[in-house]
């Protein structure tokens, strides 16, 4: 592979720069969180001089104070509950639906297909409002199912699947029906190994959709019991820290710590993942 | 090779499909119908035909929101786009070093809650102590403004964070597509002679252009639904510098008028279904006349 011929030398350092300054903004809101997370309330409130960008002495004890006087601890339960389940079952459930529609015939198909799309294009706001009384028939309102269960199939879920189930060849899964295997069998054994890096992509973009979700939560959660984090962060600047930047602060920092841990692990799931989607027409 | 009848599919499509019947598809068509009555949740809806519609019309806190909405996808959507591409062209070529580092920071943003990313930018966005009118009078700005509470700058302020925020993410996919662009095409072009802008112009971005029409088309389709950066930011308290439909769908829920919020909410749908309907079109007659011009 011939290498093109490369712009002269201030172009690629022009380049460089504005990209490396670029990146740099990318980061500098969340530093910017920390550190004032570990400010004092007076100089978080005073507007800042090059002598007072950096905490003088770290107040640690506003993560505590974020924690305790909000009930964070409960709350951080709460969602990661919910995101754990949420990924775990429906992963498994978009992925099976995701390898029939790839790999197996049945009659039908186009249509339940076509419908599996069709959620795909339906704005939630269309929707909620009967889903909301659904889950209250159900008894899921206020309760932790309500998170979960309609979180359990998304048609983005099989969409993909059903997509990057393409790299698994037709001969294998014929090989594994010789050899005697049921549909079960060869996808746990067959197809599932092929597309494991598509299916931790799909885990992750589970876990943070539903880690990150608002709107719904809003709708479905009534009591302080069942608050998700983002709620519980969200009442924070209506209740008595109004006025305390820095606790507010600490508390957005506990908000996206999973989140940073779940990216910076499975980084290259994230990236390969957002790849697949973008390039899939 | 197809593989033989199976009945087990329909094992494995009963239980994902059964939810999305249940929570998504059902309460899609009852949504759309009750658009068409009056019903604050008790026992009986009013059939008010399309009185809710009609309503909307003159309705002095739905306009603003209409066209809070449109401001917010014309202006998020094409600056995220195309600085999507330049990064993700500029990160791509052979002689940028440090393209996996940058690739992850400007991706970091997008994966954030953005429930923290709308506090610390209002943080940072504070009149007296935020980090952004400090840099401003550093250079000699005498009176910045106090970017959430004026009405001028608000909404332009949440585009600029939604724009920061998304501009990751276009660039993530713009350079899987870009990786799959045919060398030989730039060296015929260096062969011939073609500067660098001339590449981008004439070469790259005409390649890269099935990703530019999904990344624009994922784009509205998201960014009309667009709720918890607003939320966040400045929807705690009603105001119609920054009010947006879902915003405003939201409300009408928790004030129990479940028909009119139902009728912004197919409002919101029919939008999307004509902007995505336009930009295939759009994309199809342009595909097109490439093809008749090669």
């Amino acid at each position: 592979m011939s290498t093109l011929r490369s712009p002269p030398l201030p172009i690629r350092l022009a380049v460089h720069a504005v990209v490396y300054l670029g990146a740099f903004t990318m980061l500098l809101p969340m530093a910017w969180m920390v550190l004032t997370s570990l400010k004092t309330d007076l100089e978080a409130a005073q507007a800042p001089t090059w002598a007072t960008l950096l905490p003088s002495v770290p107040q640690w004890g506003h993560y505590h104070e974020a924690i305790r006087a909000a009930d964070l601890d409960r709350f951080y339960w709460n969602s990661a509950l919910a995101a754990i389940l949420t990924t775990v079952l429906g992963v498994a459930h978009n992925a099976l639906a995701g390898f029939a529609f790839a790999k197996l015939r049945f009659a039908g198909k186009r249509v339940l297909f076509g419908l599996a799309l069709t959620t795909m294009m339906v704005p939630i706001q269309v929707y909620f409002i009967f889903a909301y009384i659904i889950c209250s028939k159900l008894g899921f309102v206020d309760n932790i199912q309500a998170l979960i269960v309609p979180f359990l199939a998304s048609g983005f879920g099989i969409f993909y699947i059903r997509q990057v189930m393409n790299a698994v060849p037709d001969s294998l899964i014929e090989a594994g029906r010789l050899d005697g295997m049921n549909e079960f069998d060869i996808f746990w054994y067959v197809a599932r190994p092929i597309i494991w890096p598509a299916i931790a992509s799909l885990g992750v973009f589970t876990f943070v959709f539903s880690w990150n979700n608002l709107f719904w939560p809003l709708i479905v959660v009534d009591s302080e019991r069942s608050k998700t984090l983002p709620l519980a962060i969200a009442d924070l600047s209506a209740g008595q820290y109004v006025d305390s930047w820095p606790v507010q602060m600490a508390a957005g920092t506990i908000l996206i710590v999973p989140l940073v841990v779940v990216f910076f692990l499975l980084q290259r799931a994230f990236v390969q993942g957002v790849a697949v989607t973008g390039i899939k027409e | 090779m197809p593989i033989r009848r199976s009945n087990t599919a329909y094992l494995f499509l009963l239980f994902p499909l059964g939810i999305l019947l249940v929570f998504t598809l059902i309460p899609t068509l009852l949504g759309i119908g009750l658009s068409l009555f009056a019903w604050d949740g008790g026992p009986d809806p009013s059939w008010v035909g399309l009185n809710n519609f009609t309503d909307l019309a003159s309705d002095a806190k739905f306009g603003p929101a209409l066209r809070n909405t449109i401001v917010y996808v014309l202006g998020s959507v094409p600056p995220m786009v195309i600085i999507g591409f330049l990064l993700a062209a500029a990160v791509q070529a052979s002689w940028f070093k440090g393209r996996v580092l940058v690739r992850t920071m400007f991706f970091l943003p997008t994966i954030l809650s953005i429930v923290a990313i709308g506090y610390v930018w209002r943080w940072l966005l504070e009149p007296e102590a935020g980090l952004v009118n400090w840099a401003l009078r550093l250079v000699g700005v005498v009176n910045p403004p106090d970017w959430l509470n004026d009405e001028q700058w608000a909404l332009r302020s949440i585009i600029v964070v939604t724009v920061w925020r998304g501009i990751g993410f276009c660039m993530v996919i713009y350079l899987a597509s870009l990786a799959t662009i045919n060398r030989s095409l730039y060296e015929a072009a260096e062969v011939d002679g073609a500067t660098p802008g001339q590449v981008l112009r004439h070469i790259t971005w005409p390649q890269v252009a099935p990703t530019t029409a999904f990344l624009f088309i994922t784009g509205v389709i998201g960014s009309l639904q667009v709720f918890d950066v607003v939320f966040v930011m400045t929807g705690q308290a009603e105001n119609d510098a920054t009010n947006v439909l879902n915003l405003y769908i939201y409300r009408l829920f928790t004030y129990g008028q479940l028909g009119y919020a139902a009728a912004v909410g197919v409002v919101i749908f029919t939008i999307t279904l004509l902007a995505t309907a336009a930009q295939l079109t759009w994309t199809m007659r342009s595909r097109r006349a490439e093809q008749g011009a090669a």
